[in-house]
């Protein structure tokens, strides 16, 4: 064995994978070698320090929270297996109903007098019935849009939006299209249930809309500031900030995030607010943001590292 | 071991059959590993609780796409490495929440020494393993605190034996370097 090859077989030991003819030639050398020695008490040290980090452990809330959303889960796919089949499923069977009403549509024509044949024929035509509604529901009612999935964006840059009302509809468009905006806005702010709903909503919000991306609506705005003030679950919370941190700051967003970081709960949704309004600040200083970011530097009830996430801000904004 | 894993697979088929009892009884066998696994990818307790969340709901979601190529605790950590990548990616753009601004859970009677101690540790060790970049995470903290064989990880990595032992081979050769610049290493015990 060559004094190149000990710590492979030295980590190969501590993890477990030397089998016994390659720990005994490592024995061997490290008698005889006090630089792989001392290079192996090295190793051991190490193993032992990174065991030395105290694992996490599943904390009652986490095991609720964590209980209900999977039997949610699990309770939103039994009702998904019952959906009733769809009549003509098959594409074969809609390819010969297409082909019959076309001929019965010619044979019609056929037989009618020379006129009114050669008018348009907008029935055979339109009888190809769209695949998916792309109509947008109506909202204003509240409905309850469930079993809700995502496509990603085809190469036109269309995403898709799939959904459970009174019956399955799916809306395809562009994100910066109004009518894709709204459905999204209302995703976020009164649709899902579940606070991994309304994540995967704020997500897609996230990945289409701000900085390099389409613009967002004054809705999806007002339904990102409104989960930002009220939502109960804190990852929500964050992810809200999140999405609106990578959208240009208006005073709308300015008062929301100054609202976030002077009373919401949760110390990371604290700091996403002061990152925002920091950078903001830092290309245009607004008296409202120091103010609130100076009080927040020296308070002593504040979380440290909020306290001093706002005194860098401070510095680094040019008064 | 062979019995765990038939026991898995049942787990799996009443997840597949929508029994919620098999859900649940998966999250208690595997939540805890999958939290340690996510903690230490992500360093952030609340991330790590939401990318473990979103993994057992994947799983109610693709029980049918389980092929048993790999065993079920495999599949899942596979499915774990995948959404904390998926979880950086999109934090990238976003706030980092570092250890220290999200409340650790004290555990009852613990001194307040040994908590500072503890925690200590805890931020000397993280602070480590943050130099590393994401493939000698993925492969060290799997061979050291999950005890996987270097097999094991490299299908669940989809990498060979051979490209396992490189990744931990340097993410032990970075975390020398780490602790040899700064403090002795035996001040983070």
């Amino acid at each position: 064995m060559d004094c190149r090859d000990v710590t492979t077989i030295a980590l190969d030991r501590l993890a477990g994978e030397a089998d016994e003819a390659s720990r005994r030639e490592l024995s061997a050398h490290l008698a005889g070698c006090e630089a792989c020695r001392r290079e192996m008490a090295r190793l051991e040290d190490l193993w032992t320090v990174l065991g030395t980090d105290p694992d996490a452990e599943v904390s009652t809330e986490f095991r609720r929270r964590s209980l209900d959303l999977m039997e949610q889960e699990t309770l939103r796919r039994r009702v998904r297996e019952f959906r009733p089949k769809r009549r003509f499923a098959s594409p074969l069977l809609q390819a010969a109903a297409l082909l019959a009403a076309g001929s019965l549509g010619y044979l019609v024509a056929r037989g009618l007098p020379s006129g009114r044949a050669s008018a348009p024929a907008a029935a055979p035509s339109a009888s190809i019935a769209p695949a998916a509604a792309t109509r947008l529901p109506d909202l204003t009612a509240s409905p309850r849009l469930s079993n809700v999935a995502y496509r990603e964006a085809d190469p036109e840059g269309r995403v898709g939006i799939e959904f459970d009302v009174t019956t399955r509809q799916t809306i395809v468009g562009r994100p910066e299209e109004p009518e894709v905006a709204k459905l999204l806005a209302y995703m976020v702010s009164r649709s899902a249930d579940t606070a991994g709903e309304r994540s995967r909503a704020i997500a897609l919000v996230s990945e289409h809309y701000g900085a390099g991306s389409a613009t967002a609506s004054p809705e999806i705005v007002a339904a990102l500031s409104a989960t930002l003030r009220k939502d109960s679950n804190p990852g929500v919370r964050k992810k809200a900030a999140d999405a609106l941190a990578s959208f240009t700051m208006t005073p709308e967003i300015r008062t929301v995030f100054l609202e976030a970081l002077s009373s919401d709960k949760n110390p990371a949704v604290r700091l996403a607010a002061v990152d925002a309004l920091a950078a903001a600040a830092k290309q245009s200083p607004d008296a409202r943001t120091i103010e609130s970011l100076r009080e927040k530097a020296v308070d002593p009830q504040e979380n440290g590292f909020v306290r001093a996430k706002a005194a860098s801000a401070l510095k680094a904004i040019s008064f | 071991m062979e019995t765990r894993g038939s026991e898995d697979l049942d787990l799996l088929e009443r997840i597949r059959r929508g029994d919620t009892g098999g859900a649940a009884e998966l999250f208690e066998r595997y939540a805890p590993a999958l939290l340690r696994f996510t903690d230490r990818m992500l360093s952030d307790r609340a991330s790590a609780e939401e990318v473990t969340q979103e993994v057992f709901v994947k799983v109610i979601s693709r029980a049918h796409q389980y092929d048993g190529r790999a065993g079920v605790a495999s599949w899942l950590f596979a499915i774990a490495a995948n959404a904390c990548r998926d979880r950086r990616r999109r934090d990238r753009r976003a706030t980092v929440v570092p250890l220290e601004a999200v409340a650790e859970p004290t555990a009852r009677g613990e001194g307040i020494e040994s908590v500072i101690a503890s925690r200590q540790r805890r931020q000397a060790v993280r602070q480590a393993l943050s130099e590393l970049s994401e493939e000698q995470r993925e492969a060290l903290v799997l061979a050291r605190y999950h005890g996987m064989p270097y097999a094991e990880i490299a299908e669940m990595l989809g990498i060979s034996v051979g490209a396992v032992k490189t990744r931990i081979f340097r993410a032990v050769e970075t975390l020398k370097a780490h602790f040899s610049e700064g403090e002795s290493w035996t001040a983070a015990t």
